[in-house]
């Protein structure tokens, strides 16, 4: 009997199947992989297992009795422990209320019995090595320490079957082996644990089981990982082996930098950023998650106050103080991380969405304009981007992931934008599109735009980019010539990542 | 691994919400007193302690729903409501004073937990729901009384709103000493406050932790009621008349008072000492206006003012505190 | 058609009947439907329902109420709202009232004066909500305290009651002694606001900023000065509403929106709303708003003939608001399930 069983469960958003027949099937005392790279299904399976979505087919078992959990509280009622890969702490709040938060008392009128909850907090504070009095705040912590409570508070309710979603993103390595520790422990005891990464090193150092999701199906389903290499992992995750395209090798550009940053420093934190990017180049920026590449992006911008260095735009300096000033008079656009939060307008049209960055540009006497002026000159866009809408007119919630990513790029493209900033292109979309993306990016630049991409895939990565800048704690610590070699490339990487971990 | 960062002595006394309407209000009342002493005569005091009593309920009523994340417009209209039917029943029913009293605060739970059920149900914001129901509360208090007051409150509950407890100190000190006590237990030591401020600060992290989000906003909208039940009813005994138009003109004071008081309106914080602080500074400016002989429509003004005031107060304040995080989290 | 290629993956082309579905639904629709059967029914069960003065009286109230909802509706439209349009509307009647009769103004430059006040105190209210970061609601509720203030201060509360006499000629003026002018300018009021968000830069500015403030700020949408605009515009739309009232009544008067100007909150609120504009912003519907005010004003005349209270009324009109919402909430649940929004 296992402890957590998914049987043959899909999932489909409009326009989009999001999981298509999804197994898998997770022993007590196993630590399982879960794997499949961004936009797989991974998280929409997680999300219908703790029962935030409902699955539109199969079913979710728990010790071999079906189960249909109507939202999280049932879930974890049901005996599931989850660590969500977002944040989840009431920051004013103390970290032992923050632990115990849904135990404080039997019924609404009960009094919370705080020594109790200090106590009983400690505890699990102490298991996970973490130096913090239980009634600190959590405003006061660092961000590895919130994670380590919610990771606590997920240990404190001694669920049989704990599924952690990317627990180690904000993790240093000594806070990770403590965590890989306690995990072990756990699996000694009996407990089920669903593991997600991204880091295929931890994978192997810690799993024992995998499943796999390639375009929301089973790639493998609960395979033994004795035996596997990383190879075989990878070769699941993406289709084939990994193998970087051959691409045709570009001519380096050598015109005038478009943008130079030197010893940039911003309010958000960032120190002594030295960067260049000229026409036709695709500039990479590597680094993990809270590196601060999305927030130099927004600096650049100007959603930041720049404190010190220098901002140089095809050679003059500038002071950018607005999205607007960087767009209509320095040509510099942003293809954001979140689609759906930044990128996009959801409620209305592809339309109003794709036309957005040129209506000034094509407004008429008293700021009059007409849907047909925007409609031909994003027609030519939306049309060689291939995007795929019943109409103009149609809602862009209503489109899937990949053709939403196609109207939030053709809208710098129709803006004709010499500079475009392009943050994970590729989060939450299919493998078709993924290469066209990369294409695009590509196509792009060879048509004398300058790119600097954002992304945390090495293989994206070491595929598209020029040049990589490497990026850790709001400074960049180096910067490598890609020669698309991907066992060379990612070790220069990581090594300077890790490089400034050993000092 | 990075230690917490600490706060001094003196640094932890001014991250009180309290402190700063605190001074406020004691710097007021002794330049107000060395113009004017008579300010400080005891019928003063008992005039002033009378309007702090009955405000320092009202916004109680108001800060539950802000700890919450929400709004609640009807609060004077369910006021009113319950002060003309607690006077209506008895006058003309001829129902005891307590049984009318338990009548009166038990209606005011259920408009609450009318308005926190729709509210919680729908998730439609808190602010259209609760200007319907100010308009029906309204308009049923005005249909029943026809504008026309009640005038048969009996003498104890008039005596009740008129007696000194203590000197110059009102009897109507007691319910908002209770009600203030009240409220500070329920959100610092009871699950159901704890979860109230839990689902303000971040409705989803409560979610995830497993707090029934629908459950504790229809408990916030209870306990939002029975508090503006019981204003309305201390009016009742302060005016020695069931009024229909009690309740009309607490909007702007339920909301200045908690947000001098350092609230924040996102929901998640707020400060029953810092409220107090700011009903006494709303009720001492007030009286100052009278006693210096200013047009007392001035007082609209002032009340304005003193709310972008905090608003702005606040708003520097969080900025120093996330500035102090910023710092706190690289060391 | 639209040059962009058809996919067979994505959901198909609305059938005719999902369109036709889609119009039945829709809020204009139900609420053209509604006033129809409720008018008709009035109109064979009420005696003096469709008297002229009836009709008459009944569309100037409709042009007073859609200038008030189209007050409030010019900045819900960023998500956020304005507890002072009843304060505004005041202040622009009572420095009409001061210019015209105090001051010997002519009318239309008094006219014209009152109503850039109005959108003066609009700036003035989008200008805080931008530059703090505060949610409108608590500013607003202050400024409204303030103006309102303000105004009782300046003018200590005495209404303005000599009036030029082409003032109430005015509010009493009938075309084909039915029509109201004050209607007609609520309407053409409706066709600007209409042409503005459909035709024009700054209100698809509006829209965008409205429905997502973060991405349309990253679009190189100016976001704060658009939702200042809106503020403003709200201003002068509150200013146009207190002159309407000024017309009706053919005074200026201090409490001619009721303690604060909030007696002009329920009608400020229940014509957008019923109309179907978003109360988180991004969408309006200019046309929902003057149905949803005349819809209000047809079933309020109707249930006075009915004898029932004015007191009463409030209380139908505040179930009405709750039912719009739950209707809308019922709609938006029904459109999403048959996937067609």
């Amino acid at each position: 009997m296992s402890a957590l069983e998914v049987k043959g469960v899909s999932k489909s958003f409009p326009g989009v199947k999001a999981l298509n027949g999804v197994s898998m099937t997770m022993q007590a005392g196993s630590i399982h992989a879960l794997l499949g790279e961004n936009g797989a299904g991974k998280s929409t399976l997680i999300k219908i297992v703790t029962g935030i979505y409902q699955p539109d087919a199969g079913e979710v078992r728990m010790n071999g009795s079906p189960v249909r959990f109507a939202n999280l509280r049932q879930s974890a009622a049901g005996g599931l422990g989850v660590v969500h890969q977002e944040r989840n702490l009431v920051t004013r709040f103390s970290v032992g209320e923050n632990i115990l938060l849904d135990r404080l008392g039997k019924s609404a009128l009960s009094r919370v019995d705080y020594p109790a909850i200090w106590r009983e907090a400690d505890k699990w504070l102490k298991l996970l090595e973490l130096d913090v009095d239980p009634q600190t705040p959590v405003t006061r912590l660092s961000v590895a320490q919130m994670q380590l409570v919610e990771i606590g508070k997920a240990l404190s309710q001694q669920s049989r079957v704990l599924l952690m979603d990317e627990p180690t993103a904000s993790l240093t390595p000594n806070e990770t082996q403590v965590l890989f520790r306690i995990l072990r422990k756990l699996r000694d005891d009996g407990v089920a644990i669903g593991f997600v990464s991204h880091k295929l090193e931890e994978v192997f150092a810690i799993c024992d089981r995998v499943t796999v999701l390639r375009d929301g199906q089973n790639a493998c389903d609960s395979a033994d990982m004795k035996g596997m290499v990383r190879g075989d992992v990878v070769q699941m995750m993406i289709g084939r082996a990994e193998r970087i395209t051959a691409r045709a090798p570009r001519p380096m550009p050598s015109a005038p930098p478009l943008l130079e940053l030197k010893a940039y420093a911003s309010n958000l934190g960032h120190r002594d950023i030295d960067l260049t990017i000229r026409p036709g180049e695709i500039l990479g920026l590597y680094g993990l998650v809270g590196a601060g590449r999305s927030e130099l992006a927004k600096a650049i911008l100007g959603l930041a106050r720049q404190t010190g260095g220098e901002v140089r735009v095809a050679g003059r300096p500038v002071q950018i103080t607005s999205v607007a000033e960087a767009l209509h008079t320095h040509g510099i656009g942003y293809v954001s991380e979140d689609r759906k939060a930044e990128g996009l307008i959801l409620m209305h049209s592809v339309l109003n969405n794709s036309g957005i960055t040129i209506w000034t540009r094509l407004a008429g006497k008293l700021g009059f304009l007409r849907d047909r002026r925007v409609e031909a000159e994003v027609s030519p866009v939306l049309q060689r981007l291939e995007l795929k809408t019943p109409s103009l007119q149609q809602t862009i919630d209503n489109l899937s992931g990949g053709n939403q990513q196609k109207v939030s790029c053709a809208k710098w493209i129709a803006a004709g934008v010499k500079l475009l900033i392009i943050d994970e292109p590729t989060v939450g979309i299919d493998i078709k599109t993924k290469a066209y993306m990369h294409d695009l990016i590509h196509e792009l630049a060879a048509g004398g735009t300058a790119v600097l991409l954002i992304t945390s895939d090495m293989p994206e990565m070491i595929d598209v980019a020029d040049r990589i800048a490497v990026m850790d704690g709001y400074r960049i610590h180096g910067l490598v010539e890609n020669d698309r070699n991907y066992d060379r490339m990612s070790k220069a990487i990581m090594g300077f990542i890790h490089g400034r971990e050993a000092a | 691994m990075a230690q917490p960062f600490a706060l001094g002595p003196t640094a932890r006394l001014f991250d009180n919400d309290w402190i700063g309407p605190c001074i406020v209000s004691l710097i007021a009342i002794l330049a107000i007193s060395w113009f004017q002493p008579a300010f400080l005569s005891s019928f003063n005091i008992f005039v002033l302690s009378s309007a702090i009593a009955v405000n320092m309920v009202i916004a109680l009523g108001q800060l539950v729903i802000i700890g919450i994340g929400q709004m609640n417009l009807a609060l004077g209209s369910i006021g009113g409501l319950v002060a003309i039917s607690f006077v209506g029943v008895m006058e003309k029913f001829g129902i005891p004073v307590p049984i009318a009293l338990a009548f009166a605060l038990g209606i005011g739970v259920l408009m609450g937990m009318a308005s926190g059920y729709i509210i919680a149900r729908t998730m439609i914001s808190a602010f259209i729901i609760t200007l319907a129901g100010l308009q029906i509360f309204k308009g049923i208090n005005l249909g029943i009384t026809q504008a026309q007051p009640f005038y048969g409150v009996p003498d104890g509950v008039k005596a009740f709103g008129q007696a000194s407890v203590l000197g110059p100190l009102p009897w109507l000190l007691v319910p908002m000493l209770l009600a203030s006590a009240g409220v500070w237990y329920m959100f610092n030591r009871l699950r159901i406050g704890r979860h109230i401020l839990a689902l303000g600060a971040n409705p989803h992290a409560a979610e995830l932790s497993g707090i029934d989000p629908k459950v504790t906003i229809i408990w916030a909208h209870a306990v939002s009621g029975l508090l503006a039940a019981t204003a309305g009813v201390m009016l009742v005994a302060k005016l020695q008349i069931g009024q229909p138009t009690i309740g009309d003109d607490w909007l702007i004071t339920s909301f200045a008072a908690p947000v001098i008081g350092g609230a924040v309106l996102s929901g998640g914080r707020v400060s029953v000492g810092g409220t107090f602080f700011g009903v006494v500074i709303i009720a001492v400016i007030t009286q100052a206006l009278v006693i210096f002989n200013i047009d007392p429509f001035a007082v609209q003004i002032v009340l304005g003012a003193l709310i972008l005031w905090a608003v702005g107060i606040n708003r520097l304040r969080e900025v120093r505190i996330a500035k102090l995080q910023s710092m706190g989290a690289k060391t | 058609m639209t040059g962009v290629p058809r996919s067979s993956q994505m959901p198909a082309t609305p059938s005719r009947s999902a369109v036709s579905m889609r119009v039945l639904l829709s809020n204009e629709f139900g609420l053209t439907a509604l006033i129809a059967l409720t008018a008709v029914v009035f109109a064979l069960t009420l005696e003096g329902f469709t008297s002229p003065f009836s009709l008459f009286a009944m569309g100037r109230q409709i042009g007073i109420d859609t200038m008030i909802g189209l007050a409030m509706m010019a900045v819900i439209v960023t998500g956020g709202l304005d507890l002072s349009v009843g304060a505004i509307g005041v202040c622009a009647a009572m420095t009409f009232g001061w210019l015209a009769q105090t001051k010997g103004v002519p009318v239309l430059p008094s006219v014209v004066l009152a109503v850039l006040l109005g959108g003066g105190l609009g700036f003035i209210n989008g200008f805080a909500v931008v530059k703090s970061g505060v949610h409108s609601f608590i500013i607003t509720l202050a400024s409204m305290s303030i103006f309102f203030g303000i105004m009782v201060f300046l003018t200590k509360a005495a209404a303005y009651n000599g009036l030029p006499a082409e003032v109430s000629a005015f509010g009493k003026f009938k075309f084909f002694k039915t029509i109201s002018p004050l209607l007609l300018i609520s309407v053409a009021s409706c066709i600007g606001l209409a042409l503005l968000y459909r035709f024009t830069v700054l209100g698809r500015q509006m829209l965008a900023a409205g429905a997502n403030a973060r991405a349309a700020e990253l679009s190189g949408i100016r976001t704060g000065r658009v939702i200042v605009a809106c503020h403003i515009l709200t201003g002068l739309l509150a200013a146009m509403a207190g002159l309407l009232v000024v017309a009706r009544t053919g005074a200026a008067v201090p409490s001619m929106a009721g303690q604060l100007g909030q007696d002009w909150l329920l009608p400020a609120f229940l014509a957008p709303v019923l109309g179907g504009t978003l109360l988180s912003g991004g969408r309006v519907s200019v046309l929902g708003t003057l149905l949803g005010a005349t819809f209000v004003n047809v079933l309020t005349s109707g249930l006075l003939l009915m004898q029932v209270g004015s007191f009463w009324i409030l209380a139908i009109l505040g179930s009405m608001l709750l039912a719009a919402v739950f209707t809308d909430r019922a709609r938006q649940v029904f459109l999403k399930s048959r996937g067609m929004i």
